[in-house]
């Protein structure tokens, strides 16, 4: 089979090419780049080895930097439910306002939806007893402290909902993708405006 | 020598021609420049939707305030430029808005080898400042910014290139090694991206008995197109769930032989625009099929865009005759490659 690439069957002359210092001095960089781009995904927990992670760890600052160190995990092990974050604020006067996010109506275009769902699909991620330290916790008390400045509110309540996906059978019986039996909701905190 | 030294020394000097060959023959920059379009328009895009709501992703009160992030990234490398600005709304929209031109400047190519660089470093920065926010479409959006920042993607297709005719220099770039350096990243990246999309699925059941598919189109928070009708077609699902999969893990193989890649070009179509417009996900199906661009023949492009159409007709008469009037030689009419 050939390769699709003029490349490997039609040789560019050497005189084409960059000098042999230049060569050299790239291709190590390259093999250096493309060890990085692979260790990325291949290392990123909970699935990696002792042997990846050593890996991960030297090349720390690079992926960093670059924004490598992603598992294109797209969709796996498996589409499970999404993650709506809603929350409660109470203002001084006792008023209470109600919210949801992400909210199609209210967060267009997409994208912004998008960012939103990526913000409560965050806070689910990482409101994990397993992880180290409270992490869940850090990332609920920013959210809370944003809607508390954007809603002078004096608390805030945070709920996280987990919304199930109905399987084909039970959409043929009828029920809509909205059903709340598909919902399950658990708090995530109570949050005050002079919380430290 | 023995028969063994001299196979191993001949296999070695094919590996070392090889590898020459694959990263360092010159290339026609028409395809990297293509991407550089698509792919700064994606950022231009990207980038303003932040506007909508700036203060509360990047200002100091914040969803992801700077205690959050210290909390999460111990010791971390991230580091990103916005931290300075965040406290005032004007440095911040400033800085932005200077972003938003760097990005469209870069569209256009336009002193395309210094918005490229500031491009990438821009992306990356907005990608460090709201790491809870991020999706596909971030990763890829990063990953085609720095290497079109590697390579000279402002040679073709732009009007730094325009302007250099119009000085007088000659009408098409010359193949370039850094422009197939370039691509190669791009394409060795994207191999890499679907080839842990595809093994990851592995460990999912879903993936396996055919109703992962389902599960994506059927999760309303995703979801803008009502799929729920799929739900009467499940071997329609099973079809699509395991085409995805091998799709995505071969693609790394079947992508190179000249047999498969139109095929394998062909599927990325319906795959990622099945994600834009099912999944909600326009902008990561989009990104995706651009960085599917690299595997496009410079031919090709320049077959679909041809290099005349690029400027006024006589351009290339005009700008030949000028270059000729410099150097005092005969006027020749520019030949198309």
């Amino acid at each position: 089979m050939r390769s699709h690439d003029q490349n490997l069957s039609a040789p560019a002359p050497a005189a084409a090419l960059p000098s042999r210092r230049v060569r050299a001095v790239v291709s190590v960089l390259v093999a250096l780049h493309v060890f990085a781009v692979f260790v990325g995904p291949w290392a990123l927990p909970p699935q990696n080895s002792e042997l990846s992670a050593s890996a991960a760890r030297a090349l720390r600052p690079y992926l960093e930097v670059f924004a490598l160190a992603n598992g294109y995990r797209f969709f796996a092990p498996e589409p499970g439910p999404s993650h709506l974050v809603r929350f409660e604020a109470t203002l001084d006067d006792g008023t209470l306002e109600t919210g949801t996010f992400p909210d199609k109506r209210e967060h267009v275009p997409r994208l912004l939806y998008h960012r939103y769902f990526m913000l409560s699909e965050f806070a689910s991620t990482l409101n994990n007893p397993n992880l180290p330290g409270d992490r869940g916790g850090a990332v609920a008390r920013g959210y809370a402290e944003h809607l508390i400045a954007a809603h002078h509110a004096k608390t805030v309540r945070l709920f996280l909902r987990r919304h199930f996906v109905p399987r084909p059978e039970e959409v043929r019986r009828g029920m809509q993708l909205s059903d709340k039996a598909l919902y399950q909701e658990q708090p995530l905190g109570v949050f005050t405006r002079d919380t430290p | 020598m023995t028969s063994a030294a001299r196979y191993i020394r001949a296999w070695w000097a094919e590996v070392v021609a090889l590898w020459n060959q694959f990263w360092f023959r010159p290339a026609d920059p028409a395809t990297l420049c293509l991407v550089r379009i698509c792919a700064g328009a994606m950022l231009v895009y990207t980038h303003l939707v932040w506007s909508l709501d700036l203060q509360a992703f990047f200002g100091d009160k914040s969803w992801l305030p700077r205690a959050t992030l210290d909390a999460l990234q111990v010791d971390s490398f991230s580091w990103t430029y916005l931290w300075w600005f965040g406290n005032s709304p004007v440095a911040l929209w400033s800085v932005h808005l200077l972003a938003l031109v760097v990005f469209a400047l870069f569209t256009i190519g336009l002193f395309t080898r210094v918005t490229s660089i500031l491009s990438a470093v821009a992306t990356l920065a907005y990608i460090h400042r709201v790491p809870g926010a991020l999706f596909g479409l971030d990763q890829i959006n990063a990953m085609l910014a720095i290497y079109l920042a590697v390579g000279p993607s402002g040679a073709a297709y732009s009007v730094d290139h325009w302007l250099k005719r119009r000085a007088g220099n000659p009408a098409e770039s010359p193949p370039l090694w850094t422009a197939n350096l370039a691509i190669r990243l791009i394409q060795i990246h994207l191999c890499i991206i679907y080839l842990f999309a595809g093994t990851a699925k592995l460990t999912g059941p879903a993936w396996w008995d055919g109703t992962a598919m389902w599960m994506a189109l059927g999760n309303m928070e995703y979801q803008s197109l009502d799929m729920t009708w799929l739900a009467d077609w499940p071997r329609l699902i099973n079809l699509m769930t395991h085409v995805t999969v091998y799709w995505e893990i071969f693609y790394c193989a079947l992508i190179w032989p000249r047999v498969t890649r139109p095929v394998m070009l062909l599927l990325a179509i319906p795959l990622h625009m099945g994600i834009a417009i099912c999944l909600g996900m326009v902008t990561f199906g989009l990104v995706m099929l651009i960085a599917n661009l690299a595997f496009v023949p410079s031919e090709f492009v320049r077959a679909v865009i041809p290099p005349r159409r690029q400027g006024r007709a006589g351009d290339d008469e005009r700008t030949a005759k000028q270059s000729a009037l410099r150097s005092n030689r005969p006027s020749a009419s520019p030949a198309k490659r």
